[in-house]
């Protein structure tokens, strides 16, 4: 984990978490603002990195906001924010479709749940029936994700990643906008280090990592929203 | 004589298989009981004769709850599947009442699982129960660490007075397979979490063999996740190994009396394979801003059973 790292993820957090406030008048007044290069590495001077427990700890439990307070300056955020309002999007046509439909609750009839899902998986679908690959995923934000990424995708920690990838990876999913994720399919796990790297997306959205592409899955209804070709190097 | 020979190897070599399948646990009044089974998804027989032996055990050790460690149905995920491959097979444990927590692995369809009122994940990715007696129970989805599940993490376990802090997900921390190995990614981000909150015990699937861990910075690691599907002969024993076996479909019943937590894992045959105690050392503090671990698992043999065979 690298202490870049930290910023990019606190800089993409404050621009595309729900949560996280636009309003930058907050921001720390006195704090350095660290400049970051496109490729996300600091190019300010920085102190002696921590260890790796150390570091991997401030990652998982400093609350990324605060931390993006101190960021002041980040040349990714128009293009984060240009994501984050295409999957904001994406949910509002989402929640239009899924008026009506069968909730998703618990259960313990199976039946009931999997009927719940395919009238959603159904609604959405029509009601997207015109989306097109590159709805979410516009060439500046495949660019960008890119650069995030391929940090990480380093060293052994970048090994590590590349071996999650292939581990268990599903063969037959399809690079199709709107399409069901085959049913049965294993899931693909992504890797820490990619994910914290990435915008936060809202539940029910994931990002997934097929081989070297990157697809947008709604995971309730089982259908991709978008994929992103070749965003591992 | 030869007949008195014979006889006396019988006496000799019969009560071994016997001592095999009995209760290594103290089976303490008002102890927190459970078993723990790991990647059962199957609906084949080596699911069935885990199912039953687990059925079997529980006429000698009534546990409350059995926790899941993912791939808790392999392929088709249609009604069907949930009756042949977890409903079917447990039918004995479930209409005894007993409740089953499922963590979700990388071949389990979130959404529908974590909506199956079985599986006792009240809609959630990740979650935590307090059964009783001072423990807490945290299962998570490693397939997808985000933030918004460290954050519910820290949150949780902040927040979280329990004396044992025990968490179940998929993906080894810590594995000698040669197929996955440990998951070093997740560990990057949850070790720390779990370093500073004092957790105790992890309990993990998706090695298809049964490996104690040899504690980790205070932690005690399990994997179990042998309880349907055998990767035979990808354990390659390491350092971090204390105890494991990749020859035989197994499970765990797990008992948690006061300052100790004994387990014992145990064959398709019913046969003991590992078990042993985990002493802490000294109560939990559930102050926020401990840093220090302050609970020293020390794992075991049990005085009843010889130290464990290594199987590879």
């Amino acid at each position: 984990m690298k202490v870049s790292r930290l910023l990019i993820v606190a800089a993409l957090t404050a621009s595309c978490s729900h949560e996280a406030t636009s309003d930058r008048s907050d921001y720390k007044a006195n704090e350095p603002a660290p400049a970051v290069s496109t490729t996300g590495e600091a190019t300010t001077p920085t102190p002696a990195p921590p260890s790796a427990e150390i570091r991997a700890a401030k990652l998982a439990t400093t609350p990324i906001a605060d931390e993006a307070k101190a960021s002041a300056v980040n040349p990714n955020a128009a293009v984060i924010q240009d994501f984050k309002t295409r999957v904001d999007a994406y949910m509002k046509l989402r929640k239009e479709a899924v008026k009506g439909a069968p909730p998703l609750k618990e259960t313990k009839d199976p039946a009931k749940i999997k009927a719940a899902q395919d009238a959603m998986q159904t609604q959405i679908r029509a009601a997207n029936v015109n989306a097109k690959h590159g709805d979410v995923f516009t060439p500046e934000i495949i660019a960008t994700f890119r650069r995030l990424l391929y940090p990480e995708l380093k060293g052994d920690d970048g090994h590590d990643a590349r071996a999650i990838i292939k581990d268990d990876a599903p063969t037959n999913v399809p690079f199709k906008v709107n399409a069901k994720y085959p049913e049965g399919a294993p899931v693909p796990t992504v890797p820490a280090n990619l994910l914290v790297n990435l915008p936060t997306l809202p539940e029910p959205l994931q990002f997934r990592i097929i081989e070297k592409h990157l697809i947008l899955v709604d995971e309730d209804a089982d259908v991709i929203v978008d994929y992103a070709l070749n965003i591992i190097k | 004589m030869r007949r008195l020979v014979f006889i006396a190897v019988l006496i000799a070599t019969l009560p071994l298989p016997i001592a095999g399948q009995e209760l290594r646990l103290p089976n303490k009044p008002g102890s927190v009981k459970f078993a723990v089974i790991g990647d059962t998804g199957t609906g084949d027989r080596n699911q069935v004769a885990i199912a039953n032996e687990l059925a079997s055990w529980r006429t000698r050790y009534p546990y409350e709850f059995v926790v899941m460690m993912g791939d808790n149905l392999y392929g088709g995920e249609n009604p069907k599947d949930f009756d042949k491959k977890f409903g079917t097979p447990y039918k004995p444990i479930l209409g005894a009442g007993v409740k089953f927590y499922a963590a979700l692995g990388n071949h389990d369809d979130a959404a529908l699982q974590r909506n199956y009122k079985p599986f006792n994940m009240n809609g959630e990715r990740f979650y935590s129960f307090k059964p009783q007696g001072g423990v807490r129970f945290f299962a998570l989805d490693s397939n997808y660490v985000d933030k918004a599940q460290l954050d519910w993490l820290e949150k949780e376990l902040t927040a979280s007075g329990s004396e044992w802090k025990i968490m179940f997900f998929h993906h080894p921390l810590y594995s000698s397979g040669e197929t996955h190995g440990s998951a070093e990614l997740q560990r990057g981000l949850l070790e720390p979490v779990f370093l500073k909150h004092g957790v105790n015990v992890v309990l993990s699937g998706h090695e298809h063999f049964y490996e104690r861990i040899k504690p980790q910075k205070g932690i005690a690691y399990f994997i179990i996740g042998s309880s349907a599907k055998l990767r035979k002969g990808d354990l390659a024993k390491s350092e971090l190994t204390a105890y494991g076996n990749d020859s035989e479909y197994a499970f765990m019943l797990m008992e948690i009396a006061g300052d100790e937590l004994f387990f014992q894992t145990i064959n398709q045959s019913g046969k003991t394979i590992d078990t042993g105690s985990i002493k802490r050392v000294g109560k939990v503090d559930p102050t926020p801003a401990r840093t220090a671990q302050p609970v020293v698992p020390q794992a075991k043999p049990s005085p009843v059973q010889p130290g464990p065979r290594q199987s590879k």
